[in-house]
Protein backbone atom coordinates (compact mmCIF):
# COMPACT_ATOMS: atom_id res chain seq x y z
CA UNK A 1 0.00 0.00 0.00
CA UNK A 2 2.66 2.49 1.02
CA UNK A 3 4.23 1.66 -2.83
CA UNK A 4 0.55 2.95 -4.09
CA UNK A 5 -0.28 5.81 -2.43
CA UNK A 6 3.01 7.52 -3.73
CA UNK A 7 1.87 6.81 -7.52
CA UNK A 8 -1.43 7.56 -6.59
CA UNK A 9 -0.41 11.29 -5.46
CA UNK A 10 1.41 11.46 -8.61
CA UNK A 11 -1.31 10.08 -10.64
CA UNK A 12 -3.56 13.04 -8.68
CA UNK A 13 -1.08 15.84 -9.64
CA UNK A 14 -1.61 15.16 -12.86
CA UNK A 15 -5.01 15.08 -12.57
CA UNK A 16 -5.21 18.25 -10.74
CA UNK A 17 -2.90 20.49 -12.62
CA UNK A 18 -5.38 20.53 -16.00
CA UNK A 19 -8.29 20.51 -13.71
CA UNK A 20 -7.31 23.40 -12.51
CA UNK A 21 -5.94 25.41 -15.46
CA UNK A 22 -9.73 24.07 -17.42
CA UNK A 23 -11.86 25.71 -14.29
CA UNK A 24 -9.48 29.12 -14.63
CA UNK A 25 -9.95 29.19 -18.56
CA UNK A 26 -13.57 28.50 -18.38
CA UNK A 27 -13.86 31.28 -15.23
CA UNK A 28 -11.56 33.83 -17.98
CA UNK A 29 -14.15 32.57 -20.32
CA UNK A 30 -17.58 33.99 -18.55
CA UNK A 31 -15.19 36.98 -17.29
CA UNK A 32 -14.77 37.41 -21.09
CA UNK A 33 -18.08 37.37 -22.10
CA UNK A 34 -18.87 39.73 -19.34
CA UNK A 35 -16.64 42.32 -20.32
CA UNK A 36 -17.04 42.08 -24.24
CA UNK A 37 -19.43 44.27 -26.05
CA UNK A 38 -21.89 44.80 -25.76
CA UNK A 39 -22.17 45.36 -22.34
CA UNK A 40 -25.08 45.73 -19.44
CA UNK A 41 -26.33 49.01 -19.93
CA UNK A 42 -25.64 49.33 -23.64
CA UNK A 43 -28.37 49.47 -26.07
CA UNK A 44 -29.32 45.61 -27.93
CA UNK A 45 -27.80 46.35 -31.43
CA UNK A 46 -30.20 46.79 -34.29
CA UNK A 47 -30.07 44.05 -37.16
CA UNK A 48 -31.98 42.42 -39.14
CA UNK A 49 -33.18 38.82 -38.81
CA UNK A 50 -36.59 36.96 -39.89
CA UNK A 51 -39.13 35.41 -38.16
CA UNK A 52 -39.43 31.27 -39.49
CA UNK A 53 -41.33 32.27 -42.39
CA UNK A 54 -39.24 34.50 -43.91
CA UNK A 55 -40.38 38.24 -42.65
CA UNK A 56 -37.74 40.69 -41.69
CA UNK A 57 -37.77 41.56 -38.17
CA UNK A 58 -35.61 44.33 -36.61
CA UNK A 59 -34.23 43.73 -33.74
CA UNK A 60 -34.19 47.47 -33.00
CA UNK A 61 -38.35 47.02 -32.51
CA UNK A 62 -37.99 45.11 -29.48
CA UNK A 63 -38.75 48.06 -27.46
CA UNK A 64 -41.85 48.58 -24.86
CA UNK A 65 -41.46 45.25 -23.04
CA UNK A 66 -39.10 43.58 -20.99
CA UNK A 67 -37.70 40.91 -23.42
CA UNK A 68 -35.29 37.38 -22.83
CA UNK A 69 -33.55 36.22 -25.30
CA UNK A 70 -32.08 33.25 -26.01
CA UNK A 71 -29.38 31.58 -28.56
CA UNK A 72 -29.89 27.83 -29.82
CA UNK A 73 -30.28 25.61 -32.57
CA UNK A 74 -31.04 22.01 -33.39
CA UNK A 75 -27.40 20.53 -31.89
CA UNK B 1 -41.74 30.92 -17.09
CA UNK B 2 -42.94 31.92 -20.94
CA UNK B 3 -46.46 30.53 -19.59
CA UNK B 4 -45.90 32.96 -16.12
CA UNK B 5 -44.54 35.50 -17.61
CA UNK B 6 -45.87 36.01 -20.60
CA UNK B 7 -49.23 37.49 -19.75
CA UNK B 8 -47.16 40.07 -17.83
CA UNK B 9 -46.03 41.53 -20.96
CA UNK B 10 -42.61 39.60 -21.08
CA UNK B 11 -41.25 38.72 -24.79
CA UNK B 12 -39.39 35.35 -25.22
CA UNK B 13 -37.46 34.39 -28.31
CA UNK B 14 -35.32 31.95 -29.26
CA UNK B 15 -32.29 33.49 -31.58
CA UNK B 16 -31.88 30.59 -34.22
CA UNK B 17 -28.13 30.75 -35.23
CA UNK B 18 -25.62 28.17 -37.47
CA UNK B 19 -25.50 24.79 -35.89
CA UNK B 20 -23.03 24.56 -32.65
CA UNK B 21 -22.79 20.55 -33.13
CA UNK B 22 -23.05 19.43 -36.89
CA UNK B 23 -23.91 16.09 -37.63
CA UNK B 24 -25.19 15.25 -34.03
CA UNK B 25 -29.11 14.72 -33.58
CA UNK B 26 -30.60 14.13 -36.84
CA UNK B 27 -27.51 14.26 -39.18
CA UNK B 28 -28.02 18.21 -39.02
CA UNK B 29 -25.56 20.17 -41.11
CA UNK B 30 -24.70 23.86 -41.60
CA UNK B 31 -27.42 25.30 -44.24
CA UNK B 32 -25.58 27.19 -47.00
CA UNK B 33 -29.07 29.47 -47.89
CA UNK B 34 -31.81 31.79 -46.22
CA UNK B 35 -33.98 29.52 -46.90
CA UNK B 36 -32.16 26.27 -45.21
CA UNK B 37 -31.94 27.99 -42.07
CA UNK B 38 -35.35 28.89 -41.96
CA UNK B 39 -36.17 25.44 -42.06
CA UNK B 40 -34.20 24.48 -39.38
CA UNK B 41 -35.86 27.19 -37.58
CA UNK B 42 -39.15 25.37 -38.16
CA UNK B 43 -37.57 21.78 -37.14
CA UNK B 44 -36.29 23.72 -34.08
CA UNK B 45 -40.19 24.96 -33.09
CA UNK B 46 -41.47 21.22 -33.87
CA UNK B 47 -38.70 19.47 -32.19
CA UNK B 48 -37.83 21.70 -29.59
CA UNK B 49 -41.19 22.97 -28.62
CA UNK B 50 -43.05 26.55 -30.32
CA UNK B 51 -44.57 28.16 -27.80
CA UNK B 52 -41.35 30.49 -27.54
CA UNK B 53 -40.94 32.44 -30.83
CA UNK B 54 -37.93 31.71 -32.67
CA UNK B 55 -36.08 34.05 -34.61
CA UNK B 56 -33.64 33.38 -37.48
CA UNK B 57 -30.15 35.05 -37.54
CA UNK B 58 -29.23 36.21 -40.99
CA UNK B 59 -26.99 33.97 -42.88
CA UNK B 60 -23.82 36.51 -42.53
CA UNK B 61 -24.62 35.83 -38.18
CA UNK B 62 -24.71 38.96 -37.64
CA UNK B 63 -26.58 38.74 -34.52
CA UNK B 64 -24.26 36.35 -33.32
CA UNK B 65 -21.40 38.03 -34.05
CA UNK B 66 -22.77 41.81 -32.50
CA UNK B 67 -23.20 39.76 -29.50
CA UNK B 68 -20.19 37.91 -28.32
CA UNK B 69 -20.40 34.69 -30.74
CA UNK B 70 -21.58 31.87 -28.18
CA UNK B 71 -23.43 29.04 -28.54
CA UNK B 72 -25.91 29.38 -25.77
CA UNK B 73 -26.20 32.69 -24.69
CA UNK B 74 -29.12 35.14 -23.03
CA UNK B 75 -29.52 38.38 -22.35
CA UNK B 76 -32.61 40.56 -21.31
CA UNK B 77 -33.46 44.23 -22.14
CA UNK B 78 -35.89 46.41 -20.82
CA UNK B 79 -38.70 48.12 -22.17
CA UNK B 80 -36.08 51.26 -23.56
CA UNK B 81 -34.05 48.27 -25.31
CA UNK B 82 -31.19 48.01 -23.18
CA UNK B 83 -29.23 45.62 -22.29
CA UNK B 84 -29.77 44.54 -18.17
CA UNK B 85 -28.83 41.27 -18.02
CA UNK B 86 -26.52 38.71 -20.16
CA UNK B 87 -24.86 35.62 -19.77
CA UNK B 88 -23.03 33.26 -21.79
CA UNK B 89 -24.86 30.01 -21.03
CA UNK B 90 -28.62 30.25 -20.87
CA UNK B 91 -29.94 29.84 -17.05
CA UNK B 92 -34.05 29.54 -16.50
CA UNK B 93 -33.15 29.49 -12.92
CA UNK B 94 -31.39 32.76 -12.84
CA UNK B 95 -34.38 34.61 -15.76
CA UNK B 96 -36.72 33.27 -13.32
CA UNK B 97 -35.25 35.46 -10.30
CA UNK B 98 -34.58 38.41 -13.09
CA UNK B 99 -38.11 38.67 -14.07
CA UNK B 100 -38.89 38.31 -10.63
CA UNK B 101 -36.98 41.15 -9.71
CA UNK B 102 -38.16 43.25 -12.17
CA UNK B 103 -41.66 42.70 -12.46
CA UNK B 104 -42.52 40.58 -9.68
CA UNK B 105 -43.63 37.06 -8.68
CA UNK B 106 -46.41 35.04 -10.41
CA UNK B 107 -49.07 33.68 -7.74
CA UNK B 108 -48.23 29.98 -9.31
CA UNK B 109 -44.94 28.88 -10.81
CA UNK B 110 -45.48 26.43 -13.79
CA UNK B 111 -43.56 23.72 -13.54
CA UNK B 112 -42.31 21.63 -16.13
CA UNK B 113 -44.29 18.42 -15.82
CA UNK B 114 -47.44 20.82 -16.28
CA UNK B 115 -46.64 22.12 -19.82
CA UNK B 116 -47.90 18.85 -22.64
CA UNK B 117 -44.68 19.85 -24.87
CA UNK B 118 -45.47 17.71 -27.81
CA UNK B 119 -41.93 17.44 -29.29
CA UNK B 120 -40.91 15.98 -32.55
CA UNK B 121 -37.84 13.51 -33.03
CA UNK B 122 -35.28 14.52 -35.92
CA UNK B 123 -36.22 13.40 -39.17
CA UNK B 124 -35.42 9.48 -39.94
CA UNK B 125 -32.42 9.17 -42.55
CA UNK B 126 -33.56 8.68 -45.98
CA UNK B 127 -31.39 5.50 -46.76
CA UNK B 128 -29.33 2.76 -44.99
CA UNK B 129 -26.42 4.11 -42.77
CA UNK B 130 -23.76 2.97 -41.25
CA UNK B 131 -22.43 0.91 -44.51
CA UNK B 132 -19.58 3.05 -45.14
CA UNK B 133 -16.75 3.08 -42.36
CA UNK B 134 -16.39 7.00 -41.39
CA UNK B 135 -12.84 8.94 -40.72
CA UNK B 136 -11.94 9.75 -37.50
CA UNK B 137 -11.42 13.18 -37.25
CA UNK B 138 -10.97 14.52 -33.97
CA UNK B 139 -9.94 18.05 -32.84
CA UNK B 140 -9.95 19.64 -36.55
CA UNK B 141 -11.53 23.13 -36.78
CA UNK B 142 -14.15 23.79 -39.67
CA UNK B 143 -12.50 26.36 -42.39
CA UNK B 144 -13.85 29.41 -43.88
CA UNK B 145 -15.55 28.08 -47.43
CA UNK B 146 -18.03 29.63 -50.55
CA UNK B 147 -20.40 27.51 -51.70
CA UNK B 148 -20.59 28.81 -55.85
CA UNK B 149 -24.77 28.87 -55.54
CA UNK B 150 -26.33 29.21 -58.80
CA UNK B 151 -29.87 30.44 -58.63
CA UNK B 152 -31.00 27.89 -61.36
CA UNK B 153 -28.74 25.06 -59.72
CA UNK B 154 -30.07 21.88 -58.44
CA UNK B 155 -30.41 22.48 -54.26
CA UNK B 156 -26.99 21.51 -52.51
CA UNK B 157 -27.89 18.22 -51.64
CA UNK B 158 -25.25 17.02 -50.06
CA UNK B 159 -22.71 19.95 -48.05
CA UNK B 160 -19.26 20.19 -47.81
CA UNK B 161 -17.78 20.15 -44.35
CA UNK B 162 -14.23 21.26 -44.67
CA UNK B 163 -11.76 20.91 -41.85
CA UNK B 164 -8.21 21.81 -41.04
CA UNK B 165 -5.71 20.15 -38.43
CA UNK B 166 -4.01 23.06 -36.24
CA UNK B 167 -1.46 22.65 -38.18
CA UNK B 168 -2.61 23.49 -41.74
CA UNK B 169 -4.55 26.45 -40.24
CA UNK B 170 -1.35 27.88 -38.33
CA UNK B 171 1.40 27.63 -41.51
CA UNK B 172 0.04 25.70 -44.33
CA UNK B 173 1.01 22.50 -43.65
CA UNK B 174 -1.17 20.02 -42.52
CA UNK B 175 -4.41 17.54 -42.62
CA UNK B 176 -7.75 18.71 -44.52
CA UNK B 177 -10.81 16.86 -44.52
CA UNK B 178 -13.87 17.01 -46.85
CA UNK B 179 -16.67 15.48 -45.90
CA UNK B 180 -19.76 15.66 -48.53
CA UNK B 181 -22.98 15.27 -45.95
CA UNK B 182 -26.46 14.99 -46.88
CA UNK B 183 -28.45 17.40 -45.83
CA UNK B 184 -31.45 15.54 -44.39
CA UNK B 185 -33.79 18.69 -45.31
CA UNK B 186 -33.14 17.61 -48.88
CA UNK B 187 -34.62 14.34 -48.08
CA UNK B 188 -31.95 12.79 -50.70
CA UNK B 189 -30.15 9.50 -50.74
CA UNK B 190 -26.82 8.17 -52.70
CA UNK B 191 -27.62 6.21 -55.91
CA UNK B 192 -24.99 3.52 -55.59
CA UNK B 193 -25.94 2.22 -58.77
CA UNK B 194 -24.44 4.67 -60.21
CA UNK B 195 -20.57 6.40 -59.97
CA UNK B 196 -19.43 7.62 -56.54
CA UNK B 197 -19.51 11.04 -55.33
CA UNK B 198 -15.98 12.75 -56.75
CA UNK B 199 -14.17 15.53 -56.37
CA UNK B 200 -11.21 17.73 -57.83
CA UNK B 201 -9.23 21.09 -57.06
CA UNK B 202 -7.83 22.98 -58.99
CA UNK B 203 -4.09 23.15 -58.86
CA UNK B 204 -2.80 25.66 -57.25
CA UNK B 205 1.39 26.75 -57.87
CA UNK B 206 3.24 25.97 -55.06
CA UNK B 207 0.80 24.49 -53.07
CA UNK B 208 1.22 20.48 -52.77
CA UNK B 209 -2.34 17.75 -52.00
CA UNK B 210 -1.93 13.96 -51.90
CA UNK B 211 -5.02 13.80 -53.57
CA UNK B 212 -6.05 16.78 -55.92
CA UNK B 213 -8.44 14.70 -56.94
CA UNK B 214 -10.40 11.65 -55.48
CA UNK B 215 -13.56 8.98 -55.81
CA UNK B 216 -15.72 7.94 -52.85
CA UNK B 217 -14.97 3.82 -52.41
CA UNK B 218 -17.83 1.95 -53.84
CA UNK B 219 -20.74 0.38 -51.62
CA UNK B 220 -22.41 -1.93 -52.16
CA UNK B 221 -26.21 -1.11 -50.93
CA UNK B 222 -28.12 0.76 -53.56
CA UNK B 223 -28.76 3.59 -51.84
CA UNK B 224 -27.13 5.19 -48.62
CA UNK B 225 -26.65 8.25 -46.40
CA UNK B 226 -23.67 7.94 -44.97
CA UNK B 227 -21.39 11.11 -45.53
CA UNK B 228 -18.33 10.65 -48.48
CA UNK B 229 -14.94 11.35 -46.44
CA UNK B 230 -11.57 12.09 -47.76
CA UNK B 231 -8.16 13.04 -45.77
CA UNK B 232 -5.90 15.32 -47.52
CA UNK B 233 -2.09 16.12 -46.46
CA UNK B 234 -1.43 19.67 -47.32
CA UNK B 235 2.00 21.34 -47.95
CA UNK B 236 2.46 25.03 -48.56
CA UNK B 237 -0.68 26.37 -48.84
CA UNK B 238 -0.51 29.88 -48.38
CA UNK B 239 -3.54 31.78 -47.08
CA UNK B 240 -4.09 34.62 -49.68
CA UNK B 241 -4.31 31.39 -52.47
CA UNK B 242 -7.52 30.19 -51.91
CA UNK B 243 -8.52 26.48 -53.61
CA UNK B 244 -11.55 25.93 -55.79
CA UNK B 245 -13.03 22.67 -55.73
CA UNK B 246 -15.61 21.32 -57.64
CA UNK B 247 -17.71 18.14 -56.79
CA UNK B 248 -19.85 15.46 -58.52
CA UNK B 249 -22.27 13.22 -57.44
CA UNK B 250 -25.92 11.28 -58.14
CA UNK B 251 -28.42 12.11 -55.48
CA UNK B 252 -31.69 10.54 -55.52
CA UNK B 253 -35.33 12.22 -53.98
CA UNK B 254 -37.66 9.33 -52.98
CA UNK B 255 -37.36 6.25 -55.70
CA UNK B 256 -38.07 8.43 -58.76
CA UNK B 257 -36.36 11.48 -58.86
CA UNK B 258 -32.64 11.28 -59.57
CA UNK B 259 -30.41 14.17 -60.00
CA UNK B 260 -26.74 14.31 -61.41
CA UNK B 261 -25.09 16.98 -59.60
CA UNK B 262 -21.82 19.25 -59.91
CA UNK B 263 -21.01 21.75 -57.52
CA UNK B 264 -18.22 24.12 -57.00
CA UNK B 265 -17.11 25.75 -53.54
CA UNK B 266 -14.03 28.10 -52.55
CA UNK B 267 -11.77 26.81 -49.83
CA UNK B 268 -9.77 29.13 -47.53
CA UNK B 269 -7.18 28.40 -45.10
CA UNK B 270 -8.98 30.43 -42.21
CA UNK B 271 -10.73 29.02 -39.23
CA UNK B 272 -14.77 29.50 -39.65
CA UNK B 273 -15.92 30.94 -36.15
CA UNK B 274 -19.54 30.05 -36.92
CA UNK B 275 -18.80 25.97 -38.69
CA UNK B 276 -19.62 24.99 -35.14
CA UNK B 277 -17.66 21.81 -33.36
CA UNK B 278 -18.52 18.89 -35.28
CA UNK B 279 -19.96 15.66 -32.81
CA UNK B 280 -21.12 12.36 -33.63
CA UNK B 281 -19.23 9.22 -35.15
CA UNK B 282 -15.94 10.61 -36.72
CA UNK B 283 -15.63 13.50 -35.40
CA UNK B 284 -16.27 12.33 -32.10
CA UNK B 285 -18.66 12.04 -29.60
CA UNK B 286 -18.33 13.27 -25.97
CA UNK B 287 -16.03 10.65 -23.74
CA UNK B 288 -18.54 10.82 -20.44
CA UNK B 289 -14.65 10.53 -17.97
CA UNK B 290 -13.58 13.37 -19.78
CA UNK B 291 -16.13 15.32 -20.23
CA UNK B 292 -17.16 14.79 -16.58
CA UNK B 293 -13.50 15.48 -15.30
CA UNK B 294 -13.64 18.84 -17.33
CA UNK B 295 -17.34 19.75 -15.76
CA UNK B 296 -15.44 18.75 -12.42
CA UNK B 297 -12.51 21.72 -13.08
CA UNK B 298 -15.14 24.22 -11.58
CA UNK B 299 -15.35 22.43 -8.23
CA UNK B 300 -13.64 24.96 -5.99
CA UNK B 301 -13.66 23.71 -2.81
CA UNK B 302 -12.32 20.49 -4.31
CA UNK B 303 -14.84 18.00 -2.68
CA UNK B 304 -14.82 16.30 -5.75
CA UNK B 305 -18.87 16.90 -6.24
CA UNK B 306 -20.23 20.07 -7.86
CA UNK B 307 -22.66 22.47 -5.40
CA UNK B 308 -25.11 24.59 -7.70
CA UNK B 309 -23.00 27.50 -6.97
CA UNK B 310 -20.16 26.21 -8.33
CA UNK B 311 -22.13 24.49 -11.37
CA UNK B 312 -21.20 26.79 -14.64
CA UNK B 313 -21.67 26.52 -18.52
CA UNK B 314 -23.75 23.58 -20.02
CA UNK B 315 -24.68 22.18 -16.85
CA UNK B 316 -26.20 24.88 -14.98
CA UNK B 317 -29.73 24.82 -16.71
CA UNK B 318 -30.03 21.20 -16.05
CA UNK B 319 -28.48 21.07 -12.53
CA UNK B 320 -31.88 19.69 -10.98
CA UNK B 321 -32.45 17.04 -13.56
CA UNK B 322 -29.28 16.24 -13.13
CA UNK B 323 -28.68 15.73 -9.43
CA UNK B 324 -30.80 12.25 -9.85
CA UNK B 325 -29.96 11.36 -5.83
CA UNK B 326 -30.89 15.08 -4.68
CA UNK B 327 -28.02 15.22 -2.65
CA UNK B 328 -27.68 19.32 -3.86
CA UNK B 329 -24.75 17.94 -5.60
CA UNK B 330 -23.01 16.42 -8.71
CA UNK B 331 -20.94 13.90 -8.64
CA UNK B 332 -18.77 12.55 -11.13
CA UNK B 333 -21.72 9.60 -11.90
CA UNK B 334 -24.28 11.88 -12.54
CA UNK B 335 -22.09 14.17 -14.45
CA UNK B 336 -20.64 11.26 -16.88
CA UNK B 337 -24.87 10.61 -17.04
CA UNK B 338 -25.04 14.02 -18.77
CA UNK B 339 -22.67 13.25 -21.54
CA UNK B 340 -23.94 9.85 -22.07
CA UNK B 341 -27.13 11.44 -22.23
CA UNK B 342 -25.62 13.79 -25.05
CA UNK B 343 -24.51 11.43 -27.06
CA UNK B 344 -27.21 8.93 -26.21
CA UNK B 345 -30.33 11.48 -27.45
CA UNK B 346 -27.95 13.05 -30.37
CA UNK B 347 -27.07 9.77 -31.93
CA UNK B 348 -28.67 9.74 -35.32
CA UNK B 349 -32.21 7.99 -35.00
CA UNK B 350 -32.56 7.16 -31.43
CA UNK B 351 -35.59 7.82 -29.76
CA UNK B 352 -35.08 10.72 -27.47
CA UNK B 353 -38.74 10.65 -25.56
CA UNK B 354 -38.08 8.06 -23.20
CA UNK B 355 -38.35 9.45 -19.76
CA UNK B 356 -34.81 8.44 -18.45
CA UNK B 357 -33.53 9.74 -21.18
CA UNK B 358 -33.96 13.47 -20.25
CA UNK B 359 -30.95 15.29 -19.03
Amino acid sequence: MRFVAPFLMLALAFIAVPIEVQAQKMQEREEDFLRSRPLIGDIFPDVTVYSPDGTPFKTGDLRGHYTVLTFGCLT
Amino acid sequence: MFRDYGPKEVKFFFIYKSLAHPELAGNYVQPFTLPERLDHARQAERQLGASIPWIVDAMDNRLKHALGDRPNSEFVINPEGIIIRKRAWSDPTQVRKDLEELVGPVNRITREEDVQLKLELPPKATAAERVMPRLNRPKMQPIMMEPQIEQEGPPFFAKLRAEADASLLRDGNGQLYLGFHLDPFHNAHWNNLTESLSFRIDTVEGVTIDKWEGVAQKVSAVSDADPREFMLNVAAWPVDKPLRLTVSYFACVGEESCYAVKQEYVLHRERDIDGGGARGEGAGYWESEEFAQRMLASDKDKDGKLAKTEATGIILPQFDKLDRNKDGFLDLDELKVFSDWLNYHHTPGTPSSEPDSDP
